[in-house]
């Protein structure tokens, strides 16, 4: 055998070796770990009952129903969106596992883009996990991506054409499913994600949805709700509540001609009012510095103070930069006072529910020690 | 039936870029082959 032969099966070794270690590890990003279904939850299905396109593939995803003991109004509850916006997802388990719905019913999709929360963004340095300590143990979770895993869709075109409007944007944005609603039954796999959940909205009759975001700290659109027209007066009563408690909330109109997201398509397409939340998370943010789990949890950014100092910004930023329990705290309580503008503007239909952990319980009255995950890990089992 | 088309374009060059390493006589050179189809044999497998 000559010497390159030798050398040759060594290499072919060493690329074996790191295969094992490289593909184990971008396998397990596939297990997004258990939720603790609450008290409140009274039946788990798939997504994929709503439209069984996508049964079996890595956009079918658990939802969560909670039906009060009283009949009422239908609102659902869409986390992870964007895999890469941990507050949207953590909110939406804290609601799971808290919550207890008196009247109505309540549909909890805590991971919306499955498929994008099994893979992380390249070339961001994003943290693969999250973990948060809690009563019962340190739980770990999945760290995502803002678009579906190139694994389950591919190729992206040049230009994405949004299918409803011909709206051209970005190729990237084909794997984003909050460009891609009302969706597609015969579409892309996000398209037909997004089209799931068109169809559980309709056929739910779903009254209020919730989407819950993140966004960066230099991004316009930030501690805001945006709301589709005909949600604007509950939405303008629930942000008056907002500000009364001291949480600034800001309201945007959804635009009319920007397409594909929740705000607008659940809105033209469907019997919903929609509305989306934003929350600042500085991991996500194109200013940011060293990207770890510790910055997704805190936001605490020496380069976003310095922003701050320099106008850059569109929230304040300061040494204690934006923990997650401050995050997810502004999520649940936009929930619980939209859900009662909700139900005193539509009286026929309310959506009650109690449990649910509210800015006060996880931010204001926190030890400052307990912030970036332990008093948010108090509320999750 | 895209992805099918694309997997078997990914296997034949993952068949040369093998084939090369135990053509070439440099060792550098082998072992920039073998970091080419780490990634290839991940995407053929539709790991990563």
């Amino acid at each position: 055998m000559q010497r390159k032969h030798i050398t040759g099966f060594i290499c072919l070794a060493v690329a074996l070796v790191v295969m094992v270690i490289t593909g184990r590890n971008f396998l397990s990003l596939k297990d997004l770990g258990t939720i603790v279904p609450g008290p409140g939850v009274t039946e788990q299905k798939m997504l994929s009952a709503y439209f069984d396109g996508i049964e079996g593939t890595n956009m079918d995803t658990e939802v969560y129903i909670m039906e009060g003991s009283s009949p009422g109004g239908k609102m659902l509850i869409l986390g992870g969106t964007h895999g890469n916006e941990p507050s949207g997802y953590l909110s939406a388990i804290a609601f799971i596992e808290n919550a207890t719905v008196e009247s109505g019913t309540v549909y909890v999709i805590p991971y919306t883009n499955h498929s994008g929360m099994t893979h992380n963004d390249p070339q961001e340095a994003s943290p693969q996990y999250i973990h948060i300590p809690t009563d019962n143990g340190v739980r770990t979770f999945r760290y995502g991506s803002r678009a579906s895993n190139p694994v389950d869709q591919w190729p992206d075109p040049d230009v994405y054409v949004h299918a409803a409007s011909g709206q051209q944007l970005s190729g990237s944005e084909t794997r984003n499913i909050n460009r891609a609603y009302p969706g597609r039954p015969d579409g892309t796999p996000t398209e037909q994600a997004a089209y799931a959940i068109a169809e559980l909205v309709r056929n739910e009759d779903v009254n209020l949805t919730f989407d819950l975001h993140e966004a960066s700290p230099e991004y316009p659109v930030i501690n805001a709700t945006v709301s589709h027209e005909k949600g604007m007066s509950v939405a303008a009563e629930g942000v008056m509540e907002l500000q009364l408690k001291g949480i600034a909330m800001s309201l945007e109109p959804s635009p009319t001609n920007l397409h594909g997201l929740t705000h607008r398509e659940l809105g033209d397409y469907t019997d919903t009012i929609p509305l989306l939340m934003e929350s600042a998370n500085a991991s996500q943010g194109r200013l940011r510095g060293a990207t770890n789990e510790a910055l997704a949890l805190t936001g605490i950014d020496k380069a976003y103070v310095k922003s701050e100092a320099l106008g850059f910004l569109y929230v304040p930023y300061d040494e204690k930069g934006h923990p997650i329990e401050e995050r997810v705290g502004r999520h649940l309580q936009g929930i619980i006072e939209y859900t009662k503008a909700y139900s005193a503007q539509y009286a026929d239909a309310p959506v009650t529910f109690i449990g649910v952990p509210t800015y006060d319980d996880l931010f204001l009255s926190a030890d400052e020690a307990d912030l970036g995950g332990v008093q948010l890990g108090r509320y999750l089992h | 039936m895209i992805t099918l088309i694309y997997r078997g374009i990914v296997a034949i060059v993952v068949f040369f870029i093998i084939k090369n390493i135990f053509q070439e006589e440099k060792l550098t050179l082998q072992a920039n082959a073998t970091l080419v189809i780490i990634p290839l044999i991940l995407r053929l497998l539709m790991i990563k």
